[in-house]
C-alpha cells in the first residue's frame, strides 16, 4: 500500500467511525487488473480493501445521483470529479452539506487501452509507480513510461487539483497550459467540412449503442433519456447511421455547460470511440461566448440555464445568418 | 420538383405579425419548402433541427420574433443560445452552419418572411444537395405526419 | 484425416473461396478485431491470443435488422428476404462457435424457428481457430467447453507455428480442405498433444456442482445488491456476449420499417411494461439477472450453462466486474433458504 493510500484509508476510516459520513466512495482492488473498481465502504473495519492509482478511471461522482439527498456522503475526487461534484451541485442533486470531498491532486489516468496496444489485452497485474508503469503479462514484464500512457482527456486536463475539497491528501500538482483544449478543437476546425464530416461517421459507426458513455457519465442522469423515448421517437432505434449519429450528437449537446472533460465516456467505450473532441468543443465554445467553465463552483448558472437580452450571436433582427 | 433542394422552415407561430405573411406562409410556400410551426422559438428543441438534417433537409429555416416581442416574453432569448451553439456543433460535426438560418421578425417586417425565404432558398441551391448527416430516408413532399 | 494448411496460404485460400461463398475473417478496425467480410486487400487479423471484440453472433443475429416493409404505394406489407449466399466464417474461437449452437436452442427450437437465422446458420461453413493459448480472463473450462471445443464447428485449426492443422468436422468441412497436405501420424500426436496441454493448464474459475441449486436460493440475497453497486448498468457485457440475444422489435414509422434490434436486460428500459410497472426496477435485479439467466435459467430450458467462457465481459467492463468472481462471491455466500428434503 502506498502512502497515499494509506492517508486516504485512514481518512476514510475516521469519517465512518466519527460518523461523520454514511457512506465513502472510493476504489477498490478488482479482479481484473486494468481496471480498479468503485467501491462504496459504509463500515470503517471494513475499509482494507482500498486502492488509489492510475488506472482508477471512473469518475466516482458519477455515483452520487444514486444516493438520496439527506445521506452523507463521503467522496474521493481529483480535479475533474470535484467539478463534477460542484455541477451537480449546481443543478440540485445532492445538497454540498451532506458531502465531504477528500481530494486528491491527479497526476493522470493511466489509459488501459494504451496499456493493452503496448502489449496485448492480456495483463496479469499493473503496478502504477511515479514515472513508470509496470506490467507483468503471460509474455514477460514490460516496463512502460507512464507519460505516454495517459488518458488523452488528461493529457488536456485543466484542472488537476480538486477544488472545494473538505480535505485535500497529498502535494498540490503543476496545472497545465489550459489552452490545449482549444488547441486541439482549433486543429479539427481546421481539417475542413468534408473531413470533419469523415471522421465523425467512422467515428459514430463503430457504435453499438450500449450506453457506455451514458451510464459513465456523472451529467448523465436522466430519469428517461431521449434514446429511451418511444412517443414520438426522437431517433432511429437501431445500430443505422442516422440513430447512432444522432446520438452522438444530441449526447454531446446535452453537455453543454456541464461537461468537465473527465473522459469517463471515453474510457468506458468498448468501441475504442473518439467522443471527448465533441464535448471539448462545446466547453470551449461556452468559455469563448459566455466566459463559463463547468463546475469551477456551485453557484454559477450554466449558459443555458439563463439568457441575456445583449448577447451577441447569429439571431441577428431582420437578417439571415451572420 | 425533384432537383429542388428542401428547407425546412421552423416558424414561431407569432413572429408573423400581418395575416397575409402567414396566410403566405401557410397556403404558398414553395414546394420544396417544408413548414413546422412552433408555438415559440423556446419550443425548438436541438432534435428538431437534428431529424430535419438527417431527414434529409439542405437547409433549416427558423423564423421567430425579435427581442423584447416575445409571446412569452423570453422564450425567444433562450432559444438564441441553443439554435446558436447548436448550429455551430453542427458546423463542427461536419453540416455546413450556412444550411442554417436564422430569422428575427419585427412588427414592420411585413412581407419579409416571403423575401427571406426566396433568399435562402437561392443560398441553399448554390450550396447544392446536403451530404453529411442526411442519413435517414427521404422526407416524403409536404411533410411526413407521424 | 488431418491436413497441414500453410498460414502463408491462408490469405490466398480465403481469396480462392470468396469465389463460391461470402468468406468472413477477423480484420482489424481501428486496434481491435472484427469479422468482416473477406474482399481483395483483406488483411487477417488472428495472431492476438484472445477474441475478436464484436462477437461474431452478429453474423447471424445482426445487431439491427429488417424484418419487414410496408410498401406504401402497394399499400400491402413485404416480408424482407431471407438471406441465401452460402458463407463461410474463418477463425471463429470455439467459445464463440458454441455459443452459436446454444443460440440454436433459442432460434432454430422445432415449434418456433427464425426465418432469418435459420437461413444464416444453414449457408453457414465455420471453420474453427483452436486456442492454444488461452487468456488469462478465458474460462471455457469452467463451463462444460474448453480451448479446442468442436461444438458447431466444421473444421478446427491447431496453430503449429508456421502452419495450420486441420481437421475437418464434417462433410462441409471436408469439401473445403480436400487437397491439402495430409498430415503424418507424427504431427497428429503433436497436435493432440498441444490440445490436450492448453485444456489442461487453463484454470478452473469456479466449480460447477450444486452452483444452479445455489445460485436459486440466493435469489433474495443481498449479495446482488452488493455487484450492482458498482455496476454502471451500460450494455456492454451483454452487446459484447456471444450468447446474449436478447432483442426488441420496433417500429421505424419514418421508414415504414419493423426492426429488430439487440436490446440488453442491464437497461431499464427493458423489461418497463406499459402499464409503468418495472419488474427490475433497479440495478440489483438486473444484474441478477445477467448472471441467473447464464447460470440458472438456461439450464433449466436447455440443460445447458448460457456461458462459454469467452472472457468478453471481464476484459470489457468499465468498472471491472469480474463475472467469475461474482459466481465465486455466490458461491462462498451462504444460502438463507433452508433445505426442504
Amino acid at each position: 500500500m502506498t502512502e497515499l493510500e494509506n492517508r486516504i484509508l485512514a481518512e476514510a476510516q475516521r469519517l465512518l467511525s466519527e460518523n461523520l459520513a454514511d457512506v465513502v466512495i472510493a476504489f477498490k482492488q478488482a479482479d481484473t487488473p486494468l481496471r480498479p473498481q468503485p467501491a462504496f465502504f459504509t463500515d470503517a473495519e471494513a475499509v482494507n480493501d482500498l486502492v488509489y492509482n492510475g488506472l482508477c478511471q471512473n469518475n466516482l461522482a458519477n455515483y452520487l445521483t444514486r444516493y438520496p439527498r439527506e445521506k452523507k456522503i463521503a467522496m474521493v475526487v481529483r480535479g475533474c470529479e470535484s467539478r463534477s461534484v460542484n455541477a451537480l451541485v449546481l443543478e440540485n442533486q445532492h445538497p454540498r452539506e451532506n458531502l465531504y470531498l477528500i481530494g486528491i491532486p491527479c497526476e493522470g489516468i493511466v489509459d488501459w487501452r494504451k496499456i493493452v496496444e503496448a502489449v496485448g489485452e492480456d495483463v496479469l497485474s499493473v503496478q502504477d509507480q511515479a514515472d513508470i508503469v509496470v506490467v507483468r503479462t503471460p509474455k514477460g514484464e514490460f516496463t512502460l513510461d507512464r507519460a505516454a500512457l495517459m488518458h488523452g482527456s488528461c493529457l488536456r486536463c485543466t484542472q488537476k487539483n480538486p477544488l472545494g475539497t473538505d480535505v485535500t491528501i497529498g502535494k498540490p500538482v503543476a496545472e497545465q497550459d489550459p489552452h490545449l483544449l482549444r488547441e486541439r478543437v482549433k486543429n479539427f476546425e481546421a481539417l475542413g467540412i468534408q473531413t470533419r464530416y469523415e471522421y465523425f461517421r467512422q467515428e459514430s459507426e463503430r457504435c453499438i449503442r450500449c450506453y457506455a458513455c451514458r451510464e459513465a457519465c456523472p451529467m448523465c442522469y436522466c430519469e428517461e433519456c431521449f434514446v429511451d423515448h418511444t412517443g414520438p421517437r426522437w431517433t432511429e432505434s437501431g445500430v443505422t447511421p442516422a440513430g447512432m449519429q444522432g446520438w452522438h450528437i444530441i449526447r454531446a449537446f446535452h453537455q453543454t455547460g456541464r461537461c468537465t472533460s473527465c473522459g469517463a465516456c471515453e474510457r468506458a467505450c468498448p468501441m475504442d470511440i473518439h467522443m471527448t473532441y465533441l464535448t471539448d468543443k462545446l466547453n470551449t465554445d461556452m468559455y469563448d461566448k459566455y466566459q463559463f467553465v463547468a463546475g469551477l463552483d456551485a453557484k454559477t448558472q450554466t449558459p443555458f440555464a439563463a439568457f441575456n437580452l445583449d448577447d451577441k450571436n447569429r439571431f441577428v433582427a431582420g437578417g439571415t445568418s451572420k | 420538383m425533384d432537383t429542388a433542394k428542401k428547407i425546412v422552415l421552423f416558424q414561431c407561430q407569432w413572429c408573423l405579425y400581418a395575416p397575409e405573411d402567414q396566410d403566405w406562409v401557410d397556403h404558398h410556400l414553395p414546394e420544396n419548402v417544408h413548414l413546422t410551426k412552433v408555438p415559440c422559438t423556446g419550443r425548438l428543441d436541438p432534435l428538431f433541427i437534428l431529424n430535419a438534417v438527417q431527414g434529409g433537409a439542405d437547409g433549416v429555416m427558423i423564423s421567430g420574433c425579435v427581442p423584447e416581442k416575445c409571446h412569452f416574453k423570453e422564450g425567444n432569448l433562450s432559444a438564441r443560445r441553443q439554435m446558436d451553439e447548436f448550429s455551430d456543433f453542427l458546423n463542427y460535426v461536419g453540416y455546413d452552419e450556412d444550411r442554417i438560418c436564422f430569422t428575427w421578425l419585427d412588427l414592420q417586417d411585413r412581407g419579409r418572411i416571403q423575401k427571406d425565404v426566396a433568399e435562402f432558398s437561392k443560398k441553399v441551391e448554390a450550396l447544392g444537395k446536403s451530404h453529411s448527416l442526411n442519413t435517414r430516408s427521404v422526407l416524403p413532399q409536404g411533410g411526413a405526419h407521424d | 484425416m488431418t491436413y497441414l494448411l500453410k498460414k502463408s496460404e491462408v490469405n490466398q485460400t480465403l481469396r480462392a473461396w470468396t469465389s463460391k461463398a461470402h468468406v468472413y475473417a477477423p480484420q482489424k478496425v481501428q486496434k481491435y478485431a472484427q469479422f468482416l467480410p473477406v474482399g481483395e486487400d483483406f488483411e487477417l487479423s488472428v495472431e492476438e491470443p484472445h477474441n475478436t471484440r464484436f462477437p461474431p453472433k452478429a453474423l447471424f443475429l445482426p445487431q439491427s435488422e429488417t424484418l419487414l416493409k410496408y410498401n406504401p404505394q402497394k399499400r400491402e406489407l413485404e416480408s424482407a428476404k431471407t438471406p441465401d449466399q452460402p458463407r463461410i466464417i474463418f477463425g471463429i474461437r470455439p467459445c464463440d462457435a458454441k455459443a452459436v449452437t446454444l443460440l440454436d436452442s433459442v432460434f432454430s427450437s422445432e415449434d418456433n424457428p427464425d426465418p432469418f437465422w435459420q437461413a444464416r446458420r444453414d449457408q453457414s461453413v465455420l471453420v474453427g481457430l483452436g486456442c492454444d493459448q488461452p487468456c488469462a480472463t478465458c474460462f471455457c473450462t469452467s463451463v462444460e467447453s474448453g480451448p479446442f471445443d468442436r461444438s458447431g464447428l466444421d473444421a478446427i485449426l491447431t496453430d503449429l507455428g508456421d502452419t495450420y492443422a486441420v481437421e475437418p468436422l464434417t462433410e462441409r468441412g471436408v469439401s473445403l480442405f480436400e487437397n491439402l497436405t495430409v498430415a503424418s501420424a507424427e504431427t497428429t500426436q503433436t497436435i493432440q498433444a498441444i490440445q490436450e496441454k492448453a485444456t489442461r493448464e487453463m484454470p478452473i474459475a469456479f466449480g460447477r456442482e450444486g452452483l444452479k441449486a445455489h445460485l436459486d436460493e440466493l435469489f433474495e440475497n443481498e449479495i446482488w445488491e452488493d455487484f450492482a453497486k458498482s455496476c454502471l448498468g451500460c450494455g456492454i457485457c451483454t452487446f459484447l456476449c456471444p450468447t446474449c440475444f436478447c432483442f426488441d422489435i420496433v417500429d421505424e414509422v419514418r421508414k415504414s420499417t419493423r426492426e429488430r434490434n439487440w436490446d440488453t436486460c442491464m437497461f431499464k428500459v427493458y423489461s418497463i411494461e406499459a402499464s409503468g410497472h418495472n419488474p427490475r426496477p433497479s440495478r440489483r435485479e438486473r444484474t441478477r439477472q445477467r448472471l441467473m439467466h447464464k447460470y440458472s435459467y438456461w439450464l433449466d430450458h436447455t440443460g445447458q450453462t448460457g456461458c462459454t467462457g469467452c472472457g468478453r465481459c471481464v476484459r470489457y467492463c468499465p468498472v471491472g466486474l469480474d463475472i467469475r468472481a461474482m459466481v465465486r462471491k455466490s458461491v462462498a455466500t451462504p444460502s438463507e433458504v433452508p433445505h426442504v428434503d
